[in-house]
């Protein structure tokens, strides 16, 4: 087929008017086919104007059940938790002791927290901003392949819940200030997260949010 | 953070990240909602196919490439595909009827504000002007409500080939005159 013909059934298959076989054609020809997919892409943007008259309506609350499609939780796996859950207050322990070294020059007011202590072979830095959350990894190196690191929060005497995970640019969420006594985690999961919702892989760093002292 | 938010959490959810996830439903489903319901007329079968949509942004967030387009007309697309996808599926003697959807109108400020280069969308939008009423009114009803050729043709009264060939010449005038290639 030539260039130019092609060119034009991508704007057809953009505005969505050729019959479902010829539409199923060009789809499985556009799998294989960079050039179809930049055509595609080259009338997506030529048409964009468009979208402005689609006028934005209520949507109803369907993240539960794309979740829930997603990111399948396997029944029975809670019972790790108790256990993974006492990894934790050791962790935090540790990682309490070490955030008592007082540095000498006070790190900036944003710092709530540095999960792993100066001697670990990871270490992630949280900060609020006053409206979001953001950490970012300071030390170590990235998750072995196929796998991911988890950002957790924990209140006391309360369960994980996931923050999410932790690109190579860190992990950035709206999220309120964690008061002093929540414990700050990383677990790491396999790729797109844990699969329960609840931590399933070791900690790898952790930190308690000391209380604020002013000093 | 930069002047595309929405590329900004595509690229994030690429990366497996669950909370840009969940910020991007809040900040696209309105839109969404709207495309799906204006081009499958049925609040039921728009709230089946809005799953499928969010399904398919976590899975194929990857393939998002910033430098060619902005991530909300990205996710346009993969919700305006599926719906064609559902339409052209539909037997062609229910294409055009359906139950009366109740349009419920989201009254939040438009978050999809112009930010396409000023002088890529004043060329688009002096080319889309140069076209002739009637064949912009087709290229509009197609991209808009989802009509099928057969559908067009019905409402211009001419026969499906001719209504065919017609809309392919628009495509070509406009891709001519965006191109800056003189118009055949």
């Amino acid at each position: 087929m030539s260039e130019e013909e092609d060119r034009i059934k991508a704007g057809e298959y953009v505005l969505g008017t050729l019959p479902l076989d010829e539409r199923e054609d060009f789809a499985r020809r556009m799998a294989r086919d960079a050039r179809l997919e930049r055509a595609v892409g080259d009338w997506q943007n030529a048409l964009e104007h468009l979208n402005d008259e689609f006028a934005p309506a209520k949507a109803p609350s369907l993240m539960p059940q794309i979740e829930a499609r997603l990111f399948p939780r396997p029944a029975g796996r809670l019972k790790r938790f108790g256990g993974w859950l006492g990894g934790i207050a050791v962790a935090g322990a540790v990682s309490m002791a070490l955030l008592l070294v007082v540095p000498q020059n006070p790190p900036p007011a944003e710092v709530v927290a540095t999960l792993g202590g100066a001697e670990s072979a990871l270490q992630f830095e949280a900060r609020h901003d006053g409206q979001r959350l953001q950490l970012v990894q300071v030390a170590g190196t990235a998750a072995p392949e196929g796998q991911t690191y988890e950002f957790w929060a924990i209140a006391p005497g309360a369960a994980p819940v996931s923050l999410g995970l932790i690109g190579t640019a860190g992990l950035d969420v709206e999220y309120p200030r964690p008061p002093a006594g929540w414990v700050l985690a990383v677990s790491l999961e396999p790729a797109g997260g844990s699969p329960t919702g609840a931590p399933t892989g070791p900690v790898v760093a952790a930190a308690e949010l000391p209380a604020v002292d002013g000093g | 953070m930069t002047d595309d938010p929405i590329a900004d959490l595509l690229t994030r959810i690429a990366a497996q990240d669950r909370a840009a996830f969940r910020t991007l439903y809040r900040d696209t489903a309105p839109k969404l909602m709207g495309v799906l319901l204006r081009m499958l007329k049925r609040r039921s079968e728009a709230e089946d196919v809005m799953q499928e949509v969010y399904t398919r942004i976590w899975l194929k967030a990857g393939r998002f490439d910033r430098t060619r387009g902005r991530g909300m007309t990205w996710v346009i697309a993969v919700a305006r595909n599926l719906a064609i996808d559902r339409l052209r599926a539909r037997p062609a003697t229910e294409a055009s009827d359906g139950e009366e959807v109740d349009l419920v109108a989201d009254t939040r400020p438009r978050a999809e504000a112009r930010l396409v280069a000023q002088g890529d969308a004043r060329v688009i939008a002096e080319c889309f002007g140069k076209l002739e009423p009637a064949r912009a009114h087709a290229l509009r009803g197609a991209y808009l409500d989802g009509l099928s050729y057969a559908d067009l043709a019905s409402h211009h009264d001419v026969p499906l080939n001719t209504m065919r060939t017609w809309l392919r010449r628009g495509l070509q005038a406009l891709r001519a005159c965006i191109t800056g290639e003189a118009t055949a």
